[in-house]
C-alpha cells in the first residue's frame, strides 16, 4: 500500500466512520425494526375503517363514503360542465326546477310552480320560494336568483353558451317573482333551468364578471354544504337550515380514486360504501355477478348518454346517401352490445333515446339489425364491388375504450360479411386532437358519446342536425351539424327544429320529433348505436341508493 | 487555486447557470406545448361549445395573442415567480396546485427512497460479500428482476395480494376518508401527525403509505443493489483491502469500515438523480395507488392542454432536478477528494 492510498483511507475513514458504525452495528437493529414496523402497520388495520370486514365501512357514523374516479375540475356552478363537477353541484344546490324521481318530468324546486309562458313564447314568469337561506346565512329571493343566472351568463364559464344563445334578459320583478325573456321561443327552456349549473348561489360569496370563478368553494341553498375540497377527498356536511326534506345520512365523503381498477378494488375491500362511475364493463359484469350472490347491491338505471357514429357527407364515398344507408343496414347492435359492453347498454335506433315518449325506432324499422343483404344491395347499386370497394376510415378518441371496441366490432362485421365490398380502417387519435378536428371535416366517420345538457328530445336533435348556413351541394358551412362532424344540411329539418322549439303543445311537438327522426333514418347523417345504462354498486345494509335521470347519484336518500 | 476555492468557484458557476437552465426548460416546454396538436379551448370546452364561445374563452385567457407576445407575457410572469392560473380550474393559481399536491408526491418519494436504499444496499452488501454463493446469485437476480419489472404491473399484483386478498393494507388512497386527516402544517401527513402528537393518524398514514412506497422502493432498489454489489466487489479486491486482511482485521470490519464507504460513493450520484426523477415522475405509482400527487395532476393537465399548469409544474420539476444535481455535485466533491474541478 503506497502513501496516497493510505491517506485516502484515512480521509474516508473520518468522513464515513459514523455511517460505517451505523451500518455495522445497527444492521440487525434496522432489519428487526423494519420487520416490526411492517407487522405493526399491516396488523394495525383492525383500528382502521377502510379495510373493514363488516358489511358497511364502519367507524364513519352515518356518513356515506362514495368512491369514484370523477375528479371535479371546479365546483363553481357557472363553470362546471362535466359530470364530475356537476354531480357535486347538483347535490349541494337547488335549481328553479328539477326532475321527478325516475322521470324526465319537471317539478318546481326553488320555484313554487311551473312558469307562466306568454302567448308569444318569449316571456317566462316564475314564482319564487320563500323561507330559503344560503349556506352562508344570506336569505334567498328572486333578486338572488337573478344574480345567479346573470353570473352564469356573464362570467363566461364553460356551459354559459347554453343560456347565452337563448336568454335575452333576467329580472326580479318582485321579491318572489322572476321574469326571464328569451331571444326566440324555446319550448324546452324550463328543462334548461334544471341544469345543475343554473342553481342559486349566494350573492355575498360570488362576483359577477368575466372569468371571476371560485373553483374550490360552493355556497348554495342545497341539502349539503361543502366542508372540505381536498386533492382526493371532498367532504359534504348536512346543511341544518335546509328548507326541504333533510338528508337521511350525516354527510358524504366523496373519495376520488385514480382508476377504475382502484375503484373496483376499493369497493370489493369495502373501503367505500358506494362505487359510482367509472367502472369498466368487465368490472361491472363481475360486480353484478357477485351482487346476485348477495355480496352487495347492484343498482342499474336507464342512462341518458348515447353513443353514435357521425358520417361526414362531405367525404367520399359518404357523399352518396346509399353508402351511408348501407352502413346503417350493416350495423348489428346486439353483437356490439354483447361484445363491447357485455349487454350493459340498450340498443338505440334513433337519435332520441328511449327515455322520451317521442322515441321512434326508425333505424330498426328501415334497416333492421345486421341486414347484410340490404347493405350489399345498396352498395352494389351505388357502383361498389369487390374490385371497386367502398373504403372508409373510422376515427375515435384513443381514450375511449368503448369507441375503440365498437369500431373494431363494426370492422369485423364488415370484413366477415361484406366480401370486401365495404372496407373499414380504424384510426384512434388523442382526444384533444380528435375533438378539434371533427368540426374541420377531417374524419369520414367518427364515433363518440353524447351526454345531454338537459333532458328534452331537443337536446338530442338540435345540437346534431341544425345548420342555419349551408347548401345541399356543399353541406353545412356553419352550424351544429358541422360541429358534430356530419356537415348535414337539410332545410326541411332546420324548419322542423324551429317548429318544435316554438311549439308548447306536447302532442304537436311529438309529431314534429317523429318527422325529424324519420328524416334522419333516410338521410343517415348519424347512426345511433346504444343508449347507456348507468350502474352504481352499494354495500349491503345501505338503503335509498338511486340515480336521477341525468345519471347523477342522489346523496340525500342514501341511508345506512 | 486550492481544492476548496475551486469547489466554491464551481458551486457559484453552477448556481449562476441554474436560472439559464430553467429558462431553457421553460422555453422548450412553452414551445413544445404550442406545437402539440390540440387546442385548449377544444380540450377544455369540449366539442359542443360553439366557436364564438371558444373564441371568447381564448380571448379572456390571452390565448388569441401572437405566440411571441404570449411568450413575453409568460416569461414576465415567471420572473415575478407567478406561474399563472390553471385553465381547467379557472381561478386556481398554479402555485396553489403545487402547494396542494406536492407534499403527497414528496412523502411518497422520500418513503420509497428509504425503502430503496435499505433494501438495495442491504442486498448489495450480502451479494458482494459472499461471491459465488446462492446469496450472490440471488442478489444478481433480484437486481435484474426489480430493474426490469414494470411498476404498474407489480403495483397491481401487490394490491391484489396484500390489499384485496390478505386485506393487510388499503388498496389505494393516502388517508382514510372516514377519519379526519392530519391538520396541515407541512402537508406531509407523517410529519404533521407527529407534530400534532396524534399517533393514530401517524399509523394510519404509514398504513396507507406502506404499499405504494414498498412497491416503488423495492423496484428502485435494484439500481442501488447493482451499484453497491459491483462497486463493493471491486473494492473488496483492492490492494488496501488485501493489506487490511493481511493485518488480521476481521472481514466484517473490513467490509463495513473500509470497503463499503468507497462502494457507496456512486450511490450518492444515483440517489440524487433518482430522487429528483421520483419527485417528478412517479406518475405510474400515483395512478396505480390513487396517490393524490403532482405527477397525477400533471398527466391530467397535459390531457386537457392546460398550458399554465403544465408549464408551471414542469418548471417546478426542472427546478428540483437542477437543484438536486447541484447538491449531488457538492456532496460528491465533499466526500470524494479525488474529484477535481
Amino acid at each position: 500500500m503506497n502513501n496516497s492510498t493510505g491517506c485516502k483511507i484515512l480521509i474516508f475513514k473520518n468522513r464515513f466512520s459514523s455511517l460505517a458504525k451505523s451500518l455495522g452495528g445497527m444492521g440487525k437493529f434496522f432489519c428487526l425494526f423494519g420487520l416490526c414496523l411492517f407487522l405493526v402497520i399491516s396488523c394495525g388495520k383492525g383500528s382502521q375503517t377502510t379495510v373493514s370486514t363488516t358489511k358497511v365501512a364502519s367507524g364513519n357514523g352515518d356518513r356515506i363514503t362514495v368512491g369514484t374516479t370523477l375528479r371535479p375540475r371546479t365546483l363553481d356552478p357557472a363553470d362546471a360542465y362535466e359530470v364530475q363537477s356537476l354531480v357535486l353541484v347538483y347535490n349541494m344546490s337547488d335549481r328553479l326546477y328539477t326532475y321527478k324521481s325516475g322521470s324526465t318530468e319537471l317539478k318546481p324546486q326553488l320555484a313554487t310552480a311551473l312558469p307562466k309562458v306568454s302567448p308569444d313564447g318569449l316571456t317566462y314568469t316564475i314564482p319564487i320560494r320563500q323561507g330559503v337561506v344560503f349556506h352562508d346565512g344570506t336569505p334567498f329571493n328572486a333578486k338572488a336568483m337573478e344574480f345567479s343566472i346573470q353570473r352564469f351568463l356573464q362570467n363566461g364559464g364553460k356551459p354559459s353558451f347554453l343560456l347565452k344563445d337563448v336568454v335575452d334578459s333576467v329580472k326580479a320583478t318582485s321579491e318572489q317573482e322572476l321574469t326571464i325573456k328569451l331571444k326566440k321561443p324555446f319550448a324546452a327552456f324550463p328543462a334548461l333551468l334544471a341544469f345543475p349549473g343554473v342553481c342559486a348561489v349566494s350573492p355575498q360569496a360570488y362576483e359577477l364578471g368575466a372569468g371571476k370563478f371560485q373553483p374550490s368553494k360552493f355556497v348554495g341553498t342545497g341539502p349539503y354544504k361543502l366542508t372540505q375540497y381536498g386533492t382526493d377527498l371532498v367532504r359534504l356536511d348536512v346543511f341544518d337550515k335546509y328548507w326541504g326534506e333533510k338528508p337521511l345520512n350525516q354527510g358524504i365523503n366523496w373519495q376520488i380514486l385514480s382508476s377504475p381498477a382502484n375503484l373496483f378494488n376499493a369497493f370489493r375491500t369495502k373501503a367505500v360504501d358506494v362505487a359510482y362511475i367509472s367502472l369498466e364493463p368487465i368490472q361491472i359484469k363481475t360486480l353484478q355477478e357477485s351482487a346476485k350472490k348477495g355480496d352487495w347491491q347492484a343498482i342499474a338505471a336507464q342512462g341518458s348518454a348515447v353513443k353514435f357514429m357521425a358520417l361526414n357527407r362531405n367525404q367520399k364515398p359518404l357523399d352518396n346517401a346509399a353508402v351511408r344507408q348501407a352502413i346503417a343496414a350493416l350495423i348489428d347492435r346486439s353483437i356490439i352490445n354483447q361484445r363491447v359492453l357485455y349487454n350493459q347498454a340498450e340498443a338505440l335506433y334513433s337519435m332520441v333515446p328511449t327515455t322520451f315518449n317521442v322515441y321512434k325506432p326508425v333505424f330498426k324499422e328501415k334497416y333492421g339489425d345486421g341486414n347484410i343483404n340490404q347493405a350489399k344491395q345498396l352498395l352494389t347499386a351505388a357502383g361498389f364491388s369487390q374490385s371497386n370497394p367502398a373504403k372508409i376510415q373510422i376515427w375515435h378518441s384513443s381514450t375511449s375504450p368503448t369507441s375503440a371496441s365498437a369500431a373494431q366490432t363494426i370492422k369485423a362485421i364488415a370484413d366477415k360479411n361484406m366480401e370486401g365490398i365495404l372496407q373499414f380502417e380504424i384510426n384512434p387519435v388523442e382526444s384533444a386532437t380528435f375533438f378539434k378536428d371533427i368540426s374541420k371535416g377531417l374524419y369520414p366517420i367518427s364515433i363518440f358519446d353524447w351526454y345531454p345538457d338537459f333532458l328534452d328530445p331537443d337536446n338530442y336533435i338540435q345540437p346534431f342536425l341544425e345548420c342555419p348556413k349551408g347548401s345541399l351541394a356543399n353541406g353545412c358551412e356553419e352550424g351544429a351539424s358541422k360541429t358534430q362532424g356530419s356537415f348535414y344540411y337539410n332545410p326541411k329539418v332546420n324548419q322542423l327544429i324551429a317548429q318544435e322549439r316554438q311549439e308548447q303543445n306536447p302532442k304537436n311537438r311529438q309529431k314534429i320529433f317523429t318527422e325529424i327522426q324519420a328524416q334522419v333514418a333516410i338521410d343517415v347523417p348519424y347512426i345511433p348505436l346504444w343508449q347507456s345504462k348507468d350502474y352504481v354498486f352499494a354495500q349491503n345494509g345501505l338503503k335509498g341508493v338511486q340515480l336521477d335521470p341525468s345519471q347523477f347519484l342522489i346523496y340525500k336518500t342514501i341511508q345506512k | 487555486m486550492s481544492r476548496y476555492q475551486a469547489l466554491r468557484y464551481y458551486i457559484i458557476v453552477r448556481l449562476l447557470l441554474a436560472p439559464l437552465m430553467l429558462w431553457a426548460i421553460a422555453t422548450v416546454v412553452f414551445l413544445l406545448l404550442r406545437a402539440t396538436p390540440g387546442d385548449p379551448a377544444d380540450a377544455i370546452l369540449g366539442g359542443r361549445a360553439p366557436e364564438s364561445a371558444k373564441q371568447e374563452w381564448r380571448k379572456q385567457l390571452g390565448l388569441d395573442l401572437p405566440l411571441w407576445l404570449q411568450y413575453v407575457n409568460y416569461m414576465g410572469s415567471l420572473l415575478r415567480l407567478d406561474l399563472g392560473k390553471s385553465l381547467t380550474s379557472q381561478g386556481q393559481a398554479v402555485w396553489q396546485v403545487i402547494v396542494d399536491y406536492f407534499p403527497a408526491t414528496a412523502e411518497l418519494a422520500i418513503s420509497s427512497m428509504i425503502v430503496a436504499l435499505g433494501v438495495g444496499i442491504g442486498i448489495g452488501i450480502l451479494s458482494a460479500s459472499r461471491p459465488g454463493t446462492f446469496l450472490d446469485w440471488g442478489g444478481r437476480l433480484f437486481g435484474i428482476v426489480t430493474y426490469s419489472l414494470p411498476m404498474f404491473w407489480v403495483g397491481m399484483i401487490l394490491q391484489l395480494i396484500f390489499a384485496v386478498q390478505l386485506g393487510w393494507f388499503p388498496s389505494s388512497g393516502r388517508f382514510s376518508s372516514s377519519l379526519p386527516a392530519p391538520e396541515r402544517i407541512t402537508g406531509l401527513y407523517t410529519i404533521d401527525s407527529i407534530l400534532s402528537g396524534n399517533l393514530a393518524q401517524f399509523f394510519t398514514t404509514l398504513h396507507y403509505l406502506a404499499l405504494p412506497s414498498i412497491t416503488l422502493g423495492v423496484l428502485l432498489s435494484g439500481i442501488f443493489e447493482r451499484i453497491v454489489r459491483v462497486n463493493l466487489k471491486q473494492t473488496l479486491q483492492a490492494d488496501y483491502v488485501e493489506a487490511a486482511r493481511a493485518r488480521g482485521i476481521p472481514e466484517r470490519k473490513i467490509l463495513f469500515s473500509h470497503a463499503l464507504k468507497n462502494a457507496l460513493i456512486p450511490v450518492i450520484t444515483v440517489l440524487g438523480l433518482t430522487f429528483a426523477s421520483l419527485l417528478g415522475g412517479a406518475i405510474l405509482t400515483e395512478v396505480t395507488f390513487s396517490w393524490p400527487g403532482l405527477a397525477n395532476k400533471l398527466y391530467e393537465a397535459i390531457s386537457l392542454r392546460d398550458y399554465p399548469t403544465v408549464q408551471g409544474l414542469l418548471v417546478f420539476f426542472g427546478f428540483i432536478v437542477v437543484g438536486a444535481s447541484i447538491v449531488i455535485d457538492i456532496l460528491n466533491a465533499y466526500v470524494d477528494p479525488r474529484i477535481r474541478y
